[in-house]
């Protein structure tokens, strides 16, 4: 039998004591204002199931992205290729869950580094205002004239094709404008007592920014992370589509579509399914970062009743 | 800021482009003497010191508003002329219809929070603001070439922005349509969603104002106290999200146009990436900046036009 949970009444001619109320922890909280938005529950699903794909469909695969199958040159989806096989006969079912990998390992690295240096740059501007607080601003409004994507253009194209140069240039050219956003945000809590008090106690600077400011805008980070996420895959996709980003023999889902795209009407299956996972992917982040806000953001007005 | 954001590219196109590249692999392979011949009149040899590069680049702009010449000797100026009216053509069309588009949709399910209607018109623009522009725009060519097959004749044109011999006024107007409206209708889908969900959240902040109760009090009906009163209010941050999206949706056409076949800015960047054409990249960082300032004081002017509090001194 369960502990006995219902409140007996209290009165000064009973004994009865008041049960403890039982409170509720933060992740508790979270957890329940996420579920309540059945399409971000979705959204995560969904998510997980493509992370899931990504990591176990090489194994299941029974030929390598790279490897040519030279009776299959173009075939349309078969029980030997499950998803078809491109012109040249790599097996489409190996690219797309190779490409989603890859995209994804773009689109997170990018998204915690731009979150990282966005953040910490942000409220260390704030925080220490000034001289650092002015050429930081003068920094980000400059490259905020300057033409991004052409330079991550020119930088991609120059790399060679390796995504751990891409990711890093795409963090270069990113972090900025939410940097702006976080140093606004930041603005009203240098004023507040507790980080005064800090200050006052002899913490020091880098400590303060860190350890008291940081967490206070932890929940817009988060979101700013999810949505990084999206952004991150969407540039990735449009330079690998234009050719600028990953290079053969590495394929992400940019690159999967480019090619697709040269034979949309002979084989459209080289299309579909690359699109197919790229919209889920973009799609279900999008819902997952809709329920985080109303989660985690207090003054969010679609969060209700707890 | 443009100056210097422009110049700073000039420098840094040096240092991943190099003209001589395009001649790398010709047959006949061309001397040495013979590069630096083709290139040196063009202002682009790296045998003349960079500096000196830079100045006669610079000050051809300054004094003549010359911007150089791409590696085979077309004029700048003339390509981005030409372009830049391509692009517009597609740009502003799709602006307009998705800003348009996503104003009304903010306002209709503004009023009528939380009913079938706003949920399913949610539903629809968090699916469609985030459907990849590549993905949208192949799915169109792919709906469009299934309904050529189907009618028997091509009603709808897949690349290029218009076909060669066609003469007559209105012959001209319908064939432009006809390749006009796929890469919009690629456009508005992925661009409408931003304005619809901003202008449906800042409406849903002013319709329980005071001053629309009143407005309903003294006799309007709800539709005109909303469209008088509460949008009024509402417009102006959309004006200012909207003019801001303009250097955006022009670069942002860069995946389109290649898609389409266009012949416009986007496509233009593409080449002269290809082409190592510094002079064609650095003029269209330079119309990025400028866009970009044109958008800024195209929002101060929607403001002062929307808020009444705002003069102009």
């Amino acid at each position: 039998m369960p502990r006995n949970s219902i409140q007996p009444a209290v009165g000064p001619e009973t004994t009865a004591l008041r049960l403890p109320r039982k409170r509720m922890s933060k992740w508790e909280l979270y957890s329940r204002r996420f579920r309540r938005n059945r399409p971000a529950v979705a959204g995560l699903v969904i998510f997980a199931v493509l992370v899931l794909f990504a990591l176990v469909a090489p194994l299941l695969a029974r030929y390598d992205h790279i490897e040519l199958d030279f009776l299959n040159l173009g075939e349309p989806p078969s029980g030997e290729h499950w998803l078809g096989t491109t012109s040249a006969g790599n097996d489409t079912f190996a690219q797309v869950a190779i490409g989603l990998q890859r995209s994804l390992m773009i689109a997170v690295a990018v998204s915690v580094g731009t979150t990282v240096i966005s953040a910490v740059v942000g409220t260390a501007a704030a925080y220490f205002s000034g001289m650092f607080e002015r050429l930081t601003l003068l920094l980000i409004h400059f490259l905020m004239v300057v033409p991004t994507f052409l330079l991550l253009a020119m930088f991609s194209n120059s790399s060679g094709g390796d995504w751990r140069i891409i990711s890093l240039i795409m963090i270069l050219i990113g972090w900025f404008f939410p940097a702006r956003v976080i140093w606004t945000m930041a603005l009203s809590l240098r004023e507040r007592e507790y980080v005064h008090a800090a200050r006052y106690m002899g913490v020091p600077g880098m400590k303060i920014v860190l350890r008291h400011m940081l967490p206070n805008i932890g929940s817009l980070l988060v979101i700013n992370f999810t949505l990084g996420v999206v952004a991150a895959v969407m540039t990735e996709t449009g330079l690998s589509f234009l050719g600028f980003g990953v290079k053969i023999p590495d394929v992400s889902l940019g690159s999967l579509i480019g090619s697709g795209a040269n034979t949309i009407t002979s084989a459209p299956w080289l299309f579909y399914f690359p699109a197919a996972a790229l919209t889920l992917l973009t799609v279900s982040m999008a819902l997952v970062a809709d329920g985080l806000r109303d989660a985690l953001d207090p003054t969010s007005a679609a969060g209700g009743r707890a | 800021m443009i100056v210097v954001a422009t110049n700073l590219t000039y420098f840094l196109a040096w240092g991943f482009l190099d003209p001589r590249n395009n001649y790398v692999g010709r047959r006949p392979p061309l001397s040495e003497e013979q590069v630096v011949q083709l290139l040196q009149p063009r202002n682009l040899s790296d045998t003349v010191p960079l500096l000196e590069r830079w100045w006669s680049w610079f000050s051809a702009i300054i004094f003549g508003w010359d911007w150089g010449v791409s590696p085979v000797g077309q004029s700048v100026n003339d390509q981005v002329a030409y372009r830049m009216w391509v692009s517009a053509e597609l740009v502003l069309g799709a602006t307009i219809l998705a800003t348009v588009l996503g104003i009304a949709l903010g306002v209709y399910t503004a009023s009528r929070q939380y009913k079938i209607a706003d949920r399913i018109g949610q539903a629809t623009s968090i699916v469609t603001m985030n459907i990849n522009i590549v993905v949208a725009a192949l799915g169109i060519v792919l709906l469009a070439i299934g309904f050529n097959n189907m009618v028997g004749t091509t009603v709808f044109f897949v690349t290029g922005s218009s076909s060669l011999g066609v003469t007559g006024f209105f012959p001209i107007i319908i064939d432009a349509l006809q390749h006009l409206i796929l890469p919009t209708i690629a456009l508005v889908i992925i661009g409408y969603a931003g304005t619809h969900f901003l202008q449906r959240s800042l409406l849903l902040d002013n319709i329980n104002a005071d001053y629309v109760r009143t407005a309903r009090a003294k006799g309007l009906t709800k539709a005109q106290a909303i469209r008088k009163h509460a949008l009024r209010t509402s417009l102006i941050p959309v004006a200012t999200q909207v003019a801001f999206t303009i250097p955006t949706v022009f670069m942002g056409a860069i995946l389109t146009e290649s898609i389409f076949g266009w012949n416009g800015m986007g496509r233009y960047f593409l080449e002269t990436i290809a082409k190592n054409d510094i002079h064609g990249t650095v003029a269209i960082a330079a119309f990025g900046a400028v866009l970009t300032a044109i958008g800024a004081l195209l929002a101060d002017i929607a403001v002062v036009v929307l808020d009444p509090r705002v003069r102009v001194s």
